[in-house]
């Protein structure tokens, strides 16, 4: 029993980095596959799609980013070893990796299928290229969003 | 449906190549079917056109090409066959009034040079089943079909009622394919191309005035409309068609013919405005990223500016009136 705060933190870390990393990496694959269709038609576009097809990538740079936090946070990263955290400890900071995991993975799915749709957007109209990146940027506003909550909730969980 | 994601946006560069009605309207201002043969110089129909006379295969080629290339990316092929279909059946009707012909004693009545590529039967393979009687490969129930049209030849000797038999499986065999497909956009396409077809069957049965029972045979199952409702057509005047078909979108068509003061207008005024309805039908896919209903809006936006291609080259080879010609022109893209 004296493990399972350690386990629960560790959980939540491992699903902060997962489910954000795996919704990025559909992400990156849907707006991929426009990319690469568009570009099959015109190689020129290989500029505008990359920066298009790297959006939905933030999502699991922000769930590392929470990893890493709950990893400092419980002594992990400092060579010293891990602090003794009691189970309620350890669901308080599972529990505030969360909405990254969730949002995370949910949105950077949607926000590659915007910038699948915005892929398209410039092939037919190259000069909205602005309107292009505002478009799937809309959907990051709520990855942003929880990390925000997943940092805020962290920085109230109190160990050591 | 993610796997129409590469496709779709593939399409969608595609797109940018199609020629507008602007294009065509000014190919037509050529002097002469060789000026117009260099305007094409730029576009992807140059390379098959060989000189003025070979416009006709080359545009046949492209649409060739264009489907060849499609059925490398597309996840579907039953899309593009949906498509071919209808070329299939035509290559049928082709040979088999040609043998007809022939029956009849005239040994020069086969057309193969009408016989058309675009089908998903290879021309040679059709040619040999129909001419050795064993269609037993044959795909859509042509199996079934052809001994069934030499039965009704036999007994009728009445070309157009075979044609009309062999439209009616058509357009059963193209609503099997999109059944199976199951991508309701494209099942509804059907359903409406079916209407569009049977609408302009009505058209030109009011003008022949025909009643509604006679009519009723000439029409095909799997409309939107039933075949019974679009024979009582008959029975009431052109004026109030859109008024008792208000119930369906093809209403739609009707209305602004009618709003032009164009019910009487000629046949191919009323293919055109059925045309780009059938392109509208497929519109909202235009709005989907991963709609596989793109794939055949795309080929029959290709259709229509194939289409165009050829009033444009016809107009400026037979030197006709150029204002007749820009009216035939469809709003492909």
């Amino acid at each position: 029993m004296e493990m399972l705060g350690l386990s629960l933190a560790l959980f939540g870390a491992a699903l902060a980095a997962a489910l954000a990393g795996i919704g990025s990496a559909i992400g990156i694959g849907v707006a991929g596959g426009a990319a690469a269709g568009v570009m099959t038609e015109d190689p020129n576009k290989f500029g505008s799609c990359l920066i298009l097809q790297a959006l939905p990538g933030t999502q699991g740079i922000y769930g590392l980013l929470i990893a890493f936090f709950v990893l400092n946070k419980i002594g992990l990263l400092g060579g010293a070893g891990a602090y003794a955290l009691t189970w309620n400890q350890g669901l308080q900071i599972f529990a505030s990796c969360l909405p990254i995991g969730l949002v995370g993975w949910y949105s950077a799915i949607w926000q590659g299928r915007t910038s699948a749709a915005s892929i398209q957007m410039i092939s037919k109209k190259p000069e909205a290229m602005g309107k292009a990146i505002i478009l799937p940027a809309m959907v990051e506003t709520y990855a942003v969003l929880a990390l925000l909550t997943s940092i805020l909730m962290l920085m109230g969980v109190q160990v050591g | 449906m993610s796997s129409y994601v590469y496709t779709v946006a593939r399409l969608r560069g595609m797109e940018n190549h199609l020629l507008d009605t602007a294009f065509f309207s000014r190919l037509m201002d050529s002097a002469s079917i060789d000026d117009a043969v260099k305007a094409l110089g730029e576009t992807s129909y140059s390379q098959w056109i060989t000189g003025a006379g070979s416009f006709d295969k080359a545009i046949d080629s492209e649409i060739l090409a264009t489907c060849e290339e499609l059925a490398s990316f597309v996840p579907d092929k039953e899309l593009l066959d949906i498509f071919r279909l209808p070329y299939d059946f035509h290559n049928v009707k082709v040979l088999l009034k040609g043998l007809f012909k022939v029956r009849g004693g005239d040994t020069e009545g086969r057309r193969y040079d009408l016989i058309s590529k675009l089908g998903t039967i290879d021309t040679e393979e059709l040619t040999n089943a129909i001419e050795t009687e064993e269609y037993g490969f044959l795909p859509y129930g042509l199996t079934d079909l052809i001994p069934a049209c030499w039965q009704l030849w036999d007994a009728t000797k009445n070309a157009q009622a075979v044609e009309l038999l062999i439209d009616h499986q058509m357009f059963k065999a193209m609503l099997g394919v999109a059944e199976k497909l199951n991508i309701p956009d494209v099942t509804n396409w059907v359903r409406n191309k079916i209407d569009a077809e049977n609408l302009r069957g009505a058209i030109r049965l009011a003008r022949m005035k025909y009643d509604s029972a006679k009519a009723l045979p000439f029409f095909h199952e799997g409309g939107t409309i039933r075949p019974d409702d679009m024979a009582k057509l008959l029975n009431e005047p052109q004026e109030t068609w859109s008024r008792i078909l208000s119930y369906t979108d093809i209403s739609s068509v009707l209305g602004a013919l009618q709003e032009q003061g164009d019910m009487k207008a000629a046949l191919s005024d009323v293919s055109k405005a059925l045309d780009e309805y059938l392109l509208k039908v497929l519109e909202k896919a235009k709005y989907s990223m991963d709609a596989p209903a793109n794939v055949l809006l795309y080929l029959l936006s290709k259709e229509a500016e194939a289409r165009n291609m050829r009033v444009a080259l016809v107009c400026v080879a037979g030197g006709l009136d150029r204002e007749f010609g820009r009216r035939l022109l469809s709003n492909g893209r």
